[in-house]
């Protein structure tokens, strides 16, 4: 895992009010979480997040009706094949993201956090959703969570207006001080998931060859311990438990190769020049992620926050974020509309691959929980009102999908994350800046 | 000179070895009791009714007043001070008296089990494979304690072994070759913040910029090299110029294998229009030296309306007037090969199988695997080491052939604990606190780590084996042996990095702001000149003392252009003899240890100070009460100087007992600013207050006062850094009943006017270094079974 330590200091906890909010938080990290029925009434759920930059149109977002979504406006008409597992929410904001704009917008649409405002290494902003799910999901893969992203320079030194790059960078934090790199490179990804790759039969003889290499390890651990005094062999008996930690993923890891049936697997070399391969590749890659049950948490920062990326393959030849400041110029606005759809169109492919894979009783999206939005809503003024949010996933969860819900006053997104960690099993009574919960997304929890 | 007075009260003392006299009592009422009595017991301590006739048998207690005496620590400012001969009377009688402690040698207990730090782990696998790797990417960091990352060496998570798994299994398939089934891919990146428009230290000259690396490729092929160049925020690539065209190499061990032109018509500068800039090259197997870098186009001066700056890679403020590169993507092997013949496959294959015959297969990988063990577990090999590994061996060969059997076997090897884990175990009949002298092949092992932070070598390892090393003579001179082979830079990598904080540059990251002309280039040379600094007085075995004042330091333009010495030209690091009035020498003036005692706005006098007292003087000051309150910065106005700033220190009681002391040895340094310049005025006009003091010595002026404060002390020093370099030599935290050792190191080193070798071999011949003491054993276990 691409996880990295960092010691809160003393200084920054306690200038910082977002610290006392969080920490309780983290220390309730495993609350009674309801318990796992892989029975094919209740299958596996999973949960996925993925980012957009810099908001959207949101006159061509917005769809018309609501409580029902009939006509699909514009930017989501490529969601028409999976119409009845989409809902829309709109009128959701993030309060915590200002002052910070861009960054804030990135690191704030999980986390539902402050960030502190600092270009050094002294920075703080709060454990993220996936993260919390992360934390008891992942109890029962081979890898707790995974964090993708599909741009591979991340940015170094000053961002943006004196706020750290990591705040643009990385959009999980599995704490308020250690943000969590993710990976754009399609290789990497997939040797992270599956080693060298191939079919399952090469999978699990991989991860066997581990697991006698283990058995060696004992071996000797047991030798020394016939030849030391008490205290040496408690210490002794610590390193056997994370050898049995590390043998019961391997087993874990072993049970997912045989129960799920995987296509054999290439392994994915470079990097597809074109912006809609490599984004199908990142997609291909969490379905075969989840299908394998290698994981079950999956955050994608589709595109980053001032990205600079041009679309010329549907007629935008300018780039994102210089447009995205359109002032209302029509012929900006439409071309961000362009940008938007082309992101829908792809998630939308996405999502009927999903749909198409079966998986227990269902498909998998049936039992997938998907967050796709942005933490900004209107580019132009770098606000974070209405903000562009849909849901995917299925009857598994309970998602009524089909829906557009509409909140009259702006809501706190942190409600939504709240929501969605009950649907996947997690109940706390708080996140973040919540004030409730989105009651008309899903149907009532027998 | 100071050996007179203090050598006469010594013999009167000495004459009774542990007896003291009225003399010492009266010493005690005088200048202890008022704070250190029943009534008051200040910081916890009451020295009424203490015995004083035999002070070793509380030497918990005694080392404890030796050094806050002897530091000049206690008395505190402001209470009655003892005159010099009196102290030095007093810590003569009191050290006399727990040296001789007979009997009662305390050589410590290191941990029985220590893993392999991840510096040590990289440099075994250099000296175990001749591979290079970069750990740091296989190995998670490894946490410090009493400020060295090979202390708290005793833990394995999860994670950890996953990772030791992990980094054994591409190891032995980087070293083997044949085995590397698929196409590998590696990323080697450059910092943002590294200014390329002129050349760079160790690239080829008629060169700028770039980077270059020694790569090990494990077969021979072809490879895809792919350039990304440094990009602003906007995406577009940096330093492209009008129709200005550049020429990128791309160079194999030295020698030019394609040439990359690089403007905007070549390459356009939009994200996704880019052509990128990729190439396949053949090579063979084997670590090759890769370069990527640009021609130099001429050296005319830029054209700016602001004040030019040496630092150029920020878009917004100085920004880059050339491409630069930012990462290359390496990918291969494609139409492989095998495996050639590389170094590692030299040293790992001793033999080659005699016939097609499995025995004859066996026998050979035999015979490659107990050398490969011999070395890697550090002692003679037994056969039920060669049997442990067999299977693993006749899978792979089942599998596939002879070299994948011996990758199989080798990966075993690599994360076998016999590898991982340095063994230290008490002998069979050793009663609890028993002392004991370790094995010789322990004590191999001890040597290596402290000098190389590698495994012995087989002249040593040989030397062991046969039961020499502890005979007389031999371990001195295998420790002069390895302390002039090359693998000794380690201490000044390793041991300085750690000693000196060097290892906090890469997080350092001055206001840009406030520091215009910092970048990486900086950075890197900061490093360069305390490690060749290091390394001079290692190797040429000159006094320790040379780290407090020296008359010479290293230096390339950069560095001396950023120190304000004229005359240094080009890239190249070189020695360089400082004038009488340099501001510049000893390691208290260094731009390394100046950057990393501050903030990234500021000077910092308190964490200087600390630095100062606590890795050079041996005198740290206590730990920070656990509720310290912020520095409320914004009610401070903006003109104040640092003095002024940190009045609160002075003036808060609580604050002051701990900074009264700290903060005067920092404001000694206050004529460095926070990335090592020197300056006499701060916040522009006013004038830098640099006097300072430390403890037991009068007021002095600025470094030249410290440095002269610091040497009238130099058995302080001397004892310092000998505590420091015994820390990193037994792994494990120097503790009061190792203070006899470090006296007597320090004594005899005193002999040899501190001799960086005489402080080395005082450690090695210790009795912390030789000996052990036992703990509740397999004795406690084994009486039941008698």
């Amino acid at each position: 895992m691409f996880l990295t330590k960092k010691a809160i200091s003393r200084r920054a906890m306690l200038k910082s009010a977002q610290g006392a909010l969080a920490l309780p938080l983290l220390e309730a990290m495993i609350p009674a979480a309801t318990a796992w029925d892989k029975t094919p009434a209740k299958p596996v759920r999973r949960i996925g997040f993925v980012f957009i930059p810099m908001g959207c149109d949101q006159d061509r977002w917005t769809p018309p009706g609501h409580v029902t979504l009939g006509e699909l406006s514009p930017i989501l008409a490529p969601l028409d094949p999976v119409k009845e597992q989409v809902s829309v929410i709109t009128n959701l904001r993030l309060p915590n993201a200002y002052p910070g704009t861009h960054d804030t917008s990135n690191s704030a649409f999980l986390s539902a956090a402050s960030a502190k405002h600092t270009e050094s290494s002294d920075y703080f902003s709060g454990i993220t959703v996936d993260q919390i799910a992360a934390k008891e999901m992942g109890r029962e893969t081979q890898v707790d969570s995974l964090q993708l992203a599909m741009d591979l320079n991340p940015l170094a030194g000053v961002c943006n207006n004196g706020y750290s790059c990591v705040y643009q960078n990385c959009l999980s934090w599995s704490s308020p001080t250690t943000p969590l790199p993710s990976e754009a490179h399609p290789r990497v990804v997939f040797e992270r998931l599956f080693g060298e790759g191939g079919n399952a039969e090469e999978r699990r003889a991989a991860l066997r060859n581990r697991a006698s290499l283990l058995d060696s390890f004992t071996a000797e651990i047991a030798r020394v311990k016939q030849r030391v005094g008490a205290p040496d062999r408690a210490r002794l008996d610590l390193y056997l438990e994370s050898v049995r930690q590390v043998e019961r993923e391997i087993e874990r890891g072993e049970k997912a190769a045989a129960d799920n049936k995987t296509p054999d697997l290439e392994r994915p070399v470079g990097v597809p020049a074109a912006f809609a391969d490599h984004a199908k590749v990142m997609f291909d890659l969490q379905i075969l992620a989840f299908q394998a049950d290698i994981t079950r948490v999956i955050s994608f920062q589709f595109t980053r926050e001032q990205s600079n990326r041009t679309y010329p393959e549907i007629g935008v030849r300018d780039p994102h974020h210089p447009v995205s400041h359109h002032g209302n110029d029509p012929v900006k606005v439409a071309q961000i509309a362009k940008i938007n759809t082309y992101h829908i169109k792809l998630y939308s492919e996405f999502l009927q691959r999903m749909k198409a894979t079966p998986d227990g009783n269902g498909s998998l999206l049936d039992h997938t929980v998907y967050l796709y939005g942005s933490g900004m809503g209107n580019p132009s003024l770098h606000d974070h009102e209405n903000l562009p949010i849909l849901v995917a996933g299925g009857t598994a969860t309970g998602l009524k999908g089909g829906r557009h819900i509409r909140y009259e006053k702006g809501t706190n997104l942190a409600n939504l994350h709240l929501t969605l960690l009950e649907r996947v099993g997690i109940q706390l009574d708080k996140f973040a800046d919540s004030t409730g919960k989105v009651e008309d997304l899903f149907e009532r929890v027998v | 000179m100071k050996t007179g007075l203090a050598g006469l009260a010594a013999t009167l003392f000495l004459c009774a070895p542990g007896r003291m006299d009225a003399r010492q009592r009266q010493f005690l009422d005088r200048y202890c009791s008022t704070c250190h009595n029943e009534r008051l017991k200040t910081g916890g301590l009451s020295l009424a009714g203490v015995d004083l006739s035999r002070p070793e048998v509380k030497p918990e207690l005694w080392e404890k007043v030796v050094r806050k005496v002897r530091t000049g620590v206690m008395p505190p400012p402001g209470a009655p001070q003892p005159p010099g001969v009196d102290r030095r009377a007093m810590l003569t009688a009191i050290e006399g008296a727990l040296d001789s402690a007979a009997g009662k040698v305390n050589p410590g207990r290191t941990e029985t089990l220590r893993r392999l730090s991840r510096t040590e782990y990289q440099n075994a696998i250099r000296d175990l494979l001749a591979l290079d790797i970069d750990a740091g990417s296989l190995l998670p960091a490894d946490e410090s304690g009493h400020g060295y990352d090979n202390v708290n060496l005793g833990d394995l998570s999860a994670t950890l072994l996953n990772r030791y798994i992990s980094a054994g299994q591409k190891i032995s398939r980087l070293a083997v070759g044949s085995t590397q089934s698929s196409l590998q891919s590696d990323t080697i990146g450059l910092p943002a913040d590294l200014t390329q428009e002129d050349h760079l230290p160790g690239m080829p000259i008629g060169t700028r910029g770039g980077l270059s690396t020694t790569y090990t490729f494990a077969q021979d092929g072809e490879y895809e090299i792919q350039v990304l160049l440094m990009r602003d925020l906007a995406g577009v690539v940096s330093g492209l110029r009008d129709s200005r065209s550049h020429e990128m190499l791309v160079l194999l061990d030295r020698e030019p294998v394609h040439s990359f032109t690089v403007s905007r018509a070549a390459i356009g500068d939009q994200v996704l229009n880019e052509k990128p800039l990729k190439v396949r090259i053949p090579v063979k197997a084997g670590p090759h030296n890769l370069a990527v870098t640009f021609v130099k186009e001429g050296s005319s001066l830029v054209e700016t309306t602001k004040r030019p700056t040496e630092s150029r890679f920020n878009d917004r403020r100085y920004p880059r007037t050339a491409p630069a590169v930012d990462q290359i993507l390496l990918t291969g092997p494609y139409e492989a090969k095998g495996a050639g013949d590389t170094p590692s496959r030299r040293r790992l294959f001793v033999c080659r199988p005699a016939g097609e015959d499995k025995q004859e297969e066996e026998k050979c990988a035999a015979a490659i695997l107990s050398t490969l063990m011999r070395r890697a577990y550090r002692r003679p090999v037994t056969k039920g080491d060669v049997d442990e590994m067999v299977p693993f061996y006749r899978k792979g060969r089942a599998e596939r052939d002879f070299e994948l059997g011996i990758t199989r076997a080798v990966t075993a090897v690599l994360t076998n604990p016999k590898f991982l884990f340095r063994v230290e175990s008490d002998p069979a009949e050793m009663p609890a606190g028993g002392v004991y002298r370790i094995s010789d092949l322990e004590l191999a092992s001890r040597l290596s780590f402290f000098l190389w932070s590698s495994i012995p070598d087989d002249e040593l390892l040989e030397a062991a084996a046969q039961g020499r090393l502890s005979q007389p003579g031999e371990l001195e001179r295998q420790t002069r042996r390895m302390l002039a082979d090359r693998r000794s830079f380690n201490l000044a990598t390793n041991f300085a990095g750690q000693w000196l904080r060097l290892r906090n540059l890469d997080a350092v990251q001055p206001s840009g702001n406030l520091f215009r002309d910092f970048d990486e280039n900086l950075r890197r040379a900061f490093q360069q000149e305390t490690e060749l600094f290091f390394d001079s007085v290692l190797r040429e075995d000159r006094s320790v003392l040379t780290f407090l004042k020296s008359d010479y330091t290293f230096l390339n333009q950069r560095l001396a252009k950023h120190y304000g010495i004229s005359g240094v030209y080009g890239s190249r690091f070189r020695r360089v003899t400082l004038a009488q009035k340099s501001r510049r020498g000893g390691l208290l003036r260094h731009g390394s240890v100046l950057s990393v005692t501050s903030y990234a706005t500021r000077t910092s006098p308190v964490l200087r100070g600390v630095l100062v007292l606590k890795n050079f003087l041996g005198a740290p000051p206590p730990a920070p009460p656990p509720d310290v309150p912020a520095l409320d910065e914004s009610t401070m106005a903006a003109n104040l100087g640092m003095r002024e700033r940190l009045a609160a220190h002075r003036s808060n009681p609580v604050c002051a007992s701990c900074h009264r002391t700290i903060d005067p040895a920092g404001f000694a340094l206050e004529n460095y600013d926070a990335i090592g310049r020197w300056r006499e005025l701060e916040l522009e006009d006013q004038r830098v207050d640099a006097s300072g003091a430390v403890p037991g010595d009068k007021e002095f002026h600025g470094v030249d006062g410290l440095e002269e404060a610091l040497l009238r002390r130099p058995e302080l020093f001397a004892a310092t850094l000998t505590e420091n370099l015994l820390t990193f030599a037994l792994g494990r935290g120097v503790e009061y009943y190792d203070a006899p050792a470090v006296r007597k190191i320090v004594r005899e080193a005193e002999k040899e006017g501190y001799r960086f070798s005489s402080l080395i071999l005082g450690i090695v011949k210790s009795v912390p270094f030789q000996m052990r003491r036992a703990e509740a054993g397999p004795v406690a276990a084994k009486i039941g079974v008698k």
